[in-house]
């Protein structure tokens, strides 16, 4: 270590036996966008008195450049979790402060910064004292194939084009196969395909699933570069690229769209960067399994993860172009992010650490002006066809009255499973436990616990009075996470009893949702919905988005998103205000000139105060204004929606009808078998139609101008860190 | 042909392999000679024997056509097909849009017994939609 870097001091004080590995050259992975760092100094051999690094001086170290921000990397041994915080450059210090999702607390500060070595480019020292005992681990770098995620993401009004390029560099010496399984939002709409290779861009075609993987295969096995993207599931997509040589990259450029989510005044976008490790029940016929890197072979469907201490160099970049249409008022970031804004109603966000470790849902939320917001009707005509489309987002009218609120049965289903051990599920019971505080002397509850199999609190569910109360708030404490996620269990314990019918019954599962059988859950859950109503509860940092939505839209609810930092309390106390008061029932549309025909989803829910309701569907005359009447209060009240005319949004609303037709034809399909593959062929249709990726479509893509050389080379399985929050070694086989 | 002013150049060419009904990856290169600046085009590839498979569509040289052109929905159907229709424009400035011999896109195709194509240009028009003379033809761009 150079004399420089000695001057720049900085400690880490670590308790509750957390382990912090300060992120750093050769020892683990401090992100800079700094010129060229040095070679990493000679590691030491862990240290069991309590220090991580121990030169003569005592100090561990890093290259970085003080004038900027650079992040640190813990690695909790305990939990298996990895943290990462980033050093803001003080007056005279740097400081850094991570939050372990165990209950313990890193710290790490750096002080004494010498104004001299601003000059010194790419040096910085660190120091990192642990308690005594405690373990430390290196990060060991894994060479993979997927170098860089590059996302650009266009939001107009509620409406965002999302353009994803995924680089993959074969860093082996023998030629390659990459295949990547990676996540997408639930209602991606994944819509062009280009394989780049240098200056030359090969458009995708769509084609059906079979014929699709049949070209791969082929152009595959004679030498031809050649990509493939199927839906494994419709959040989690598998990307292929053959024959990548050694030293070369082949780049994918995908662009999907997608409406956002809306809830209380603020928009929300959201960039899933890992899919999280998936429970599949014994003899399920289309698993999406979770194994350790290199595994592979067993299991070729299967997500691989990289071990807590293994890094592999994929990093990943996000930018947005919003224009929101009506003035932005606030943004907030799961990330951090740099703003700037060119107009009131527009902004331009970028992702600030480029090297953050993608192992959580990225989420933007930007707040509009909440006396702006209007419902509005977006229309296009196919000027080809003559096909029409319309998206229609329904805000509750503000001078609708909330209904008054009827006495409930609340049934709090809770995933105890492997994968929310820790803060998971530490943040799930405190969630139930606020609503266990919400509710009155007229309502009833139950508790339930899922895992490998279920147990509940009481045979039924039993009054709120203050000593069930206590007795539940004692069960709930009790509760211990481990096993598989059986949730046909969790579900059947929940809706497989009669039905109190002077009650309201909320069923609320809080989950990940990390499992592989989505399309059984979804149909148990249609077969024994009765008069119940579903408002799923996601918690986690990149939860399965596809099955909470799902679950929420067959159970006519409404879902909801806690984050492991995000306060339990808040989050329950703002659901439960607004789930136990709809505002409109009983929604009936006038659609005026319009002939509508395929509106989904076609079953309309209750409207609540706060969350609009985004309808899409095809009509043939002309779309000019519409009219929606509803109960408020017992009452019928109307309000009219005149079509937007300055929209942009031209033939994406074709392609947003398209995904939605294809989730609620693979919804009906899970429940009723489809015995005639009617279903089957009517998404396929659709997707062709409008060139869509679905479960029975894929885009093939081949360069047959040139053969490589050799057969296709080894198949490398792009291993993937376990999501934020999740242990490794409860949820990977 | 809907464009009146476009010149159609056929190209016969019959594709033949020992094995015959191997699948085989072919690109066809698709060139427009134009005196004009071209800023849109569309052509029309032909199999006459039914027996192409369309698996990519690719950019041509010319700068100003920045990304992959853009195909019709029977390039998307199952199996093979005997006709697709690609195109593609560029807003790009009239000095950067291409003049003389230019490869345009080159169509990736999967193959399997013999082909016999033809290219048929629909139209070619300047920056300002004017339709201009123009000839199309095409080359396959290599044999294994």
């Amino acid at each position: 270590m150079g004399t420089q870097s000695r001057s720049l001091i900085a400690a880490a004080a670590v308790s509750g036996g957390l382990v912090a590995v300060l992120a750093g050259i050769g020892a683990c992975t401090v992100a800079t966008s700094h010129p060229p760092m040095p070679a990493p100094a000679p590691q030491p051999e862990p240290s069991s008195s309590g220090v991580v690094y121990q030169p003569p001086d005592q100090e561990l170290w890093v290259i970085a450049k003080p004038t900027e921000e650079m992040t640190v990397v813990m690695d909790a041994i305990e939990t298996d979790q990895i943290f990462t915080a980033t050093l803001q450059q003080g007056r005279s210090a740097y400081e850094a402060e991570a939050l372990s999702h165990g209950g313990a607390t890193a710290r790490a500060t750096a002080a004494e910064l010498e104004v001299s070595d601003l000059d010194l480019l790419g040096a910085g020292a660190m120091v990192a004292s642990f308690p005594p005992g405690a373990e430390f681990r290196r990060p060991r770098f894994i060479p993979l194939p997927l170098k860089h995620t590059g996302v650009e993401a266009v939001i107009r009004g509620y409406i965002s084009t999302v353009g994803v390029k995924q680089r993959f560099e074969n860093p082996f010496d023998t030629k390659i196969e990459a295949v990547y399984l990676f996540p997408l939002p639930e209602k991606a709409a994944v819509s062009e395909f280009l394989m780049v290779i240098g200056e030359r861009t090969i458009r995708g075609i769509v084609r059906e699933k079979e014929e699709a993987a049949q070209i791969y295969r082929q152009a595959r096995a004679q030498g031809y570069r050649a990509s493939l993207l199927v839906q494994r599931r419709p959040n989690v997509f598998e990307q292929k690229v053959a024959n990548i040589e050694p030293g070369k990259s082949i780049d994918v450029d995908i662009t999907y769209f997608h409406t956002l989510a809306y809830k209380d005044g603020w928009y929300s976008f959201v960039f899933p960067t890992v899919v999280g490790p998936r429970y599949n029940p014994p003899d399920h016929a289309d698993p999406l399994g979770a194994v350790s890197r290199g595994s592979n072979g067993a299991d070729p469907a299967a997500v691989e993860y990289l071990t807590p201490n293994e890094r592999s160099g994929h990093d990943i970049s996000i930018r947005l172009d919003i224009d929101a249409g009506v003035g932005i008022e606030e943004l907030k970031s799961t990330h951090e992010v740099a703003v700037t804004r060119p107009t009131r109603t527009t902004a331009e966000v970028a992702l600030k650490n480029e090297t953050t470790v993608p192992n959580r849902d990225f989420v933007l939320d930007f707040r509009v002006a909440g006396e702006t917001m209007k419902s509005t009707l977006l229309a296009y005509k196919d000027p080809e066809t003559g096909d029409g489309f319309f998206t229609l987002m329904l805000i509750p009218p503000r001078q609708a009255t909330a209904v008054a609120r009827q006495p409930l049965e609340l049934v709090f289903v809770i995933d105890a499973s492997g994968s929310m051990r820790g803060r998971p599920l530490q943040q799930a019971k405190e969630a139930v436990a606020t609503a266990l505080d919400r509710l009155g002397e007229d309502d009833t509850f139950q508790i339930i616990r899922f895992s490998e199999n279920a147990s509940q609190f009481g045979p039924v569910p039993v009054p709120a009075t203050a000593r069930n109360l206590g007795a539940a708030r004692g069960y709930l404490s009790s509760l211990q996470s481990g096993g598989g996620t059986e949730m046909i269990q969790g579900i059947k314990a929940a809706l497989d009893f009669p039905h109190d019918s002077s009650r309201l019954r909320f069923v609320s599962f809080l989950t990940d949702g990390y499992i592989g059988n989505e399309v059984e859950i979804l149909a148990a859950i249609q077969q024994r919905i009765g008069a119940s109503r579903i408002f799923s509860f996601g918690v986690g940092s990149s939860v399965n988005r596809y099955l909470l939505e799902r679950m929420a839209t067959v159970g006519r609810g409404v879902v909801a998103y806690l984050g492991l930092n995000d306060s339990a309390r808040t989050v329950m106390d703002g659901f439960l205000d607004r789930i136990s008061r709809p505002v409109l029932a009983d929604i009936k549309i006038d659609w005026g000139a319009m002939t509508v025909s395929s509106v989904y989803p076609s079953a309309l829910p209750d409207l609540f105060v706060g969350r609009p309701l985004v309808l899409t569907g095809a009509f043939t005359g002309q779309a000019t204004r519409i009219g929606i009447s509803g109960l408020a209060a017992g009452e019928r009240q109307t309000l009219a929606v005149a079509l937007d005319k300055n929209t942009t949004a031209g033939s994406t609303l074709a392609k947003v009808w398209a995904r939605s037709r294809i989730a609620e034809l693979a919804d009906r399909q899970a429940w009723s078998g489809d015995p005639g593959g009617e279903l089957r062929e009517a998404i396929a249709n659709t997707a062709l139609r409008h060139q869509l990726v679905s479960n029975y479509t894929s885009f093939v893509a081949v360069d047959s101008l040139m053969r490589t050389a050799g057969d296709h080379g080894v198949t490398v399985h792009q291993a993937v860190p376990v999501p934020d929050g999740v242990r490794y070694d409860t949820t990977v086989q | 042909m809907r464009s009146v002013q476009a010149l159609l150049l056929a190209a016969l060419l019959a594709l033949s392999s020992a094995a015959a009904q191997d699948a085989r990856f072919v690109p066809v290169e698709i060139f427009l000679d134009s005196a004009q600046p071209v800023a849109a085009w569309q052509f029309e590839l032909v199999d006459r024997n039914g027996r192409m498979t369309v698996v990519g569509v690719e950019n041509g040289a010319s700068k100003a056509f920045t990304g992959a052109p853009y195909y019709d929905r029977p390039a998307t159907q199952a199996g093979e097909v005997e006709r697709i229709v690609v195109a593609d424009y560029t807003l790009a400035d009239a000095p950067e849009l291409p003049t003389g011999r230019t490869r345009i896109a080159t169509v990736h195709l999967m193959i399997v017994g013999e082909a016999d194509f033809e290219v048929t240009l629909v139209t070619a028009t300047t920056a300002d939609g004017q339709q201009i003379d123009a000839s199309i033809s095409l080359l396959l761009a290599s044999f294994d």
